[in-house]
């Protein structure tokens, strides 16, 4: 307990420099926490419109059909339905049905991807059909009104409200052609797709398709992505249906998991230099108060005290100093993650379309999420470190020839 | 991206051997499916030449069409020598093509048979929907004269067409057509088809010629018939893919 | 004199000057080694997009890139290609024709983008001749061999020595349809590319199309891709009146976004880093400074003035940062060169993303540009001057007689 007190006296003594020590540990704390923070928010808030634009936190296919997009890879989900919307942990279902096709209007035709959806359902979830007004929603699943990418609308010529006949060879064989009107215009900001899609009701898709009650994916929105209760509960609901696959969203939409990695990989490995950078700050600090104090070690030693002892005071000494460059550090990271939480970053004010990652297109308002567990983490990694740092610091204090070191 | 399947212009001068009149009452469907349909389920045999004009290229081709009923047709090119014996099979919903150069018969996937397609000023709505004309729309008399008629066709609200309304200017006798307008749901006009050269084949009076006119394009197709001949007995294999690869 | 008397003063505490220069040294060089790092990701995204199809630079008719429309040809002239090559910016000159049509094989046929090449003159500027996963590529500008890439392959079942139809409207509107061999399989990873993507010969195509002596563009490598931009009115100059240079910025504008937007992501790394690491020479010349004032006294005392005393302090810290500049830039090229050739293979962890119209592969590459020593080492000599500012005026401040005294 003497020791922890002469320790700390002994930091104090040099006020200036323990401060910018502490500052440069805090510093480094706050940013690696608020940044880490800050990306974990935007990863999230990346994953969930992915998902609720594309398949899911979860999506049911059948087998095969999410490496060949082959058509008749469809299946009927009418036995499934009930029991995946009995789940707690389900949000929502989003059964689909994707048709490739031809658009056709009074001056161009184009190929297109007809989606067939559960309107109600999917005006919830998916972000483009929320954008949409609500008298622009589609009303059920057999009008003929339908939703066009804006790209597509323009080349076809169009205007809302106008008509356009859908051709499409159906289960059978045969060509069937119908006709749909304009009903909304979404944007998602991705080109292919802003210039191929074609959403409308589901089941008019599937009598079109000729494959009544059919669907090719059910998108699953869960309420707490990755549960890992909820998704054995799915696998034993699906192992009745021995043809039918349960995939997670990262290999449904592998390119955006693979950015994700990508990005925070790169962020991890400028956490390490940071702390790199830190850790060497506090080795020179400690060296310099060792060699500071060489006079007063040489005492120390002449006095009969055995070099662990001073071992001792100098692992104290940073311990201290990483302790309190954890609680200051992550008193400002939790500052700035506060503020993130709570206003994010809007970059609305210097761009002015939406940002795009990995093929998911998300609002430019960068929010974090609390990791409390990482920043505690992070922040024991640096008082480990610190102590770390001490290693040197304290092999050249024990090493102090008393006679020498007093002569100073 | 376009594809240019020859089949759809081969295919479309099956609409020129449906348009036969003999009776008429002023029954307007009647009147129209007279013009539009009067070949279901009989066959023809005719030779062809079909000029095209485009703004980059001006081409001609001599064909030779075979038809049974609306489903089944096949037309084979004659000239140029480049393309000679370049045949097109439609049986159906299906098409197929075959090339002589290197003796292949290719299908044409569904997604490539529709739309405008480069170089032709034809589309698939006209050669799937023609023989539904009836079906599709609702007609109206807009004038009567000694010369003939002008018939507004309306389509019916859910009929599967993307025209806003045609109008056909009928000639009385012989009862032939002489112009088909297009027009857009903004009743701007986008297309016309202008038939003349009216001759007697059989006991049938036939526009020999026909002429496809986009009107936001200075491009068109004309189609002129040297020689056709109806209702002969044609073999079913003859619309098939052997026979397609055969001659 | 004051440089003697800076050098002199680092050297008497070596043991300190090595540590903060230490972590200068680590700063300059993890930085150095992070960009380029960057650089090489954002150099293989750009590669997959110009040197697995586009080119850093392409010649065309000005409407073709935006439409590709098949009568936008130009007549190919060979003494313009070596003009071009005569350039020393250009590393090498490709033509192409492009065509779009049916390929058939065995009762399948698919859409399909045909690009009629001159092998040799292809290699000099796209990499796809590296890029097979079957056979070989063709060394001759003629004959009916085909290069498919690995979906399009695939959806036909086709693998090399097999025969393929392709079916397109030539340019004066007749049929053009011939036979094709497959002599090889490419895959770049790009997905659309890989899907619909055929390389013929230049001469085949020319002959099919009916576009004979004519192509559609001119591709061109160039020595430094990031600086096509400033070439574009110097070959613009070379060619005749209607044709367009594209650099690749304005192919692939979503691309030329996202490298814009690094060099802001560059700045606020550096600025971080040497926050840190400026901390720590703020410290050391605290320390130095309050640990000579006994000195700084007999210095006033005999007669210099507090400038100088300031001057001192800021050359030292001056002095501090070049030597670790000059040290942590060697080790951060070192580790750059150690990892530029082939890098770090990541496909165990992750497979390649797409992104902006490019691919960034699933390997740790780094790629060594200027751009990335200069701009951190002038800030590094900045962030050392003002954290040696605030020491040195503290220094200059100095009392003769209290720091005499020793206080």
């Amino acid at each position: 307990m003497d020791l922890l007190r002469l320790a700390w006296r002994n930091l104090w003594r040099n006020r200036r420099r323990t401060w910018i020590t502490l500052a440069a540990l805090a510093f480094s704390i706050m940013l690696v926490q608020a940044s880490h923070n800050l990306s974990s928010g935007v990863y999230a808030q990346m994953i969930e419109s992915g998902v609720r634009a594309g398949s899911g936190h979860l999506t049911v296919y059948r087998s095969g059909y999410l490496n060949s997009r082959d058509e008749k890879l469809s299946f009927d989900p009418r036995g499934l339905l009930p029991d995946l919307a009995r789940m707690p942990a389900v949000e929502a279902v989003l059964p689909r049905l994707h048709l490739g096709g031809l658009a056709q209007s009074s001056r161009e035709s184009r190929g297109i991807v007809l989606t067939g959806i559960d309107p109600g359902k999917e005006a919830l979830i998916n972000p483009f059909l929320r954008r949409l007004p609500k008298d622009r929603q589609l009303p059920d699943g057999v009008s003929r009104k339908a939703l066009l990418g804006d790209r597509l609308l323009r080349e076809l010529q169009l205007k809302p409200g106008g008509k356009f006949v859908v051709t499409l060879q159906n289960r059978q064989g045969e060509m069937i052609s119908e006709l749909f009107r304009v009903h909304g215009v979404i944007h998602t900001g991705m080109r292919e797709l802003d210039r191929s899609l074609v959403m409308i009701g589901r089941q008019r898709a599937a009598e079109l398709a000729g494959v009544p009650g059919q669907v090719h994916e059910l998108a699953l929105i869960m309420k707490d992505a990755g549960q890992p209760a909820a998704v054995a509960q799915l696998r034993r609901l699906l192992a009745a249906e021995r043809d039918l696959r349960l995939v997670f969203w990262d290999e449904a939409m592998a390119n955006l998991a693979n950015a994700i990695k990508l990005d925070y990989a790169s962020q991890k490995f400028i956490f390490l230099i940071i702390l790199m950078i830190v850790t060497i700050g506090v080795v020179n600090t400690l060296l310099m108060s060792v060699m500071e104090r060489s006079r007063e070690f040489g005492t120390i030693l002449a006095l009969g005290a055995r070099p662990a002892t001073l071992h001792r005071l100098l692992f104290l000494e940073a311990l201290i100093v990483g302790s309190v460059g954890l609680l200051l550090g992550t008193l400002f990271g939790s500052l700035a993650t506060w503020y993130l939480v709570a206003q994010g970053i809007d970059l609305r004010h210097w761009i002015d379309s939406e940002l795009e990652f990995g093929g998911v297109v998300f609002e430019p308002v960068l929010r974090a999420v609390w990791d409390p567990l990482w920043m505690l983490q992070i922040g024991l990694y640096v008082v480990l470190l610190c102590v770390a740092a001490a290693l040197y610091p304290a092999y050249r204090a024990g090493r102090i020839v008393p006679a020498v070191a007093m002569r100073h | 991206m376009k594809i240019p399947p020859l089949a759809l212009t081969l295919c479309w001068s099956l609409l020129l051997l449906m348009p036969l009149p003999r009776c008429y009452a002023l029954d307007l469907p009647a009147l129209i499916r007279e013009v539009e349909t009067r070949y279901q389920g009989a066959s023809s045999h005719a030779l062809v030449t079909m000029e095209i004009r485009t703004a980059h290229w001006q081409r001609s081709l001599q064909l030779e069409i075979w038809s049974q009923g609306r489903d089944r047709f096949l037309a084979r090119i004659k000239a140029p020598i480049k393309e000679q014996g370049v045949a097109t099979l439609k049986v159906d919903q299906e098409v197929w093509n075959y090339l002589p150069k290197v003796d292949r018969v290719l299908k044409i996937p569904p997604s490539m048979m529709g739309g405008a397609w480069m170089g032709s000023h034809l589309t698939n709505d006209d050669l799937v929907k023609a023989n539904r004309i009836d079906r599709d729309y609702t007609f109206r008399l807009l004038e009567e004269d000694a010369q003939g008629w002008l018939i507004e066709a309306l389509p019916k609200p859910d009929a599967p067409v993307v025209w806003g309304k045609l109008l056909y200017r009928i000639k009385r006798t012989p009862l032939v057509p002489v112009l088909i307008s297009y027009f857009d749901e903004e009743m701007v006009e986008v297309r016309r088809i202008h038939f003349n050269r009216v001759r007697q084949i059989g006991e049938r009076w036939v526009p020999l010629r026909m002429l496809i006119e986009p009107l936001e394009k200075q491009e068109q197709t004309l189609l002129e018939y040297s020689e056709i001949e109806f209702d002969l007995p044609l073999a079913a294999t003859l619309f098939s893919v052997r026979s397609l690869k055969r001659h | 004199m004051l440089w003697t008397m800076a050098v002199r003063n680092l050297w008497r505490n070596r043991r300190r000057t090595l540590l903060t220069m230490s972590a200068l040294m680590v700063s300059v060089a993890l930085l150095i080694l992070s960009l380029g790092i960057f650089s090489g990701m954002f150099a293989a995204m750009l590669a997959s997009a110009t040197q697995q199809y586009h080119g850093h630079m392409v010649i065309s008719v000005p409407a073709y890139q935006d439409r590709r429309q098949l009568h936008d040809s130009f007549p190919y002239s060979r003494q313009l290609l070596d003009r071009l090559r005569e350039r020393d910016e250009i590393l090498g000159a490709a033509p192409r024709l492009r065509g779009f049509g049916l390929v058939s094989r065995a009762g399948r046929t698919e859409a399909g983008e045909l690009l009629g090449i001159d092998p040799g003159r292809e290699q000099q500027v796209t990499s796809l001749n590296r890029m097979l996963t079957a056979g070989v590529f063709p060394s001759s500008g003629q004959g009916n061999w085909v290069i498919l890439g690995r979906g399009l392959a695939a959806k036909l079942e086709a693998r090399p020595g097999d025969e393929l139809v392709f079916f397109t409207q030539a340019a004066d509107g007749s049929i053009g349809n011939d036979l094709l061999q497959v002599t090889g399989i490419f895959a770049t990873g790009d997905f659309t590319r890989d899907n619909s993507l055929a390389l013929v010969s230049l001469d085949w195509l020319q002959q099919l199309l009916v576009l004979p002596g004519r192509i559609h563009e001119i591709a061109l490598a160039l020595r430094s891709p990031m600086s096509a931009a400033k070439l574009v009115p110097v070959i613009s100059g070379q060619l005749p009146p209607e044709l367009e240079v594209y650099d690749w910025g304005r192919l692939l504008p979503e691309m030329q976004e996202v490298i814009a937007s690094y060099d802001v992501s560059r700045f606020i790394l550096m600025l971080i880093l040497y926050a840190a690491a400026g901390l720590g020479v703020l410290n050391t010349f605290y320390m130095s400074v309050l640990e000579r004032v006994r000195e700084f006294g007999v210095l006033l005392a005999i007669g210099l003035k507090p400038a100088a005393i300031r001057n001192l302090v800021l050359l030292e810290s001056l002095l501090l940062g070049m030597l670790s500049l000059l040290a942590g830039s060697g080790v951060g090229v070192f580790m750059t060169l150690l990892l530029s050739g082939r890098g770090i293979d990541l496909s165990r962890w992750i497979s390649s993303v797409t992104y902006a119209g490019g691919t960034i592969p699933p390997r740790l590459r780094t790629e060594l540009v200027v751009d990335n020593l200069l701009l951190p080492g002038l800030v590094l000599l900045l962030v050392c001057l003002l954290a040696g500012y605030l020491p040195a005026r503290r220094a200059s401040r100095l009392q003769p007689v209290a720091a005499l005294r020793g206080d």
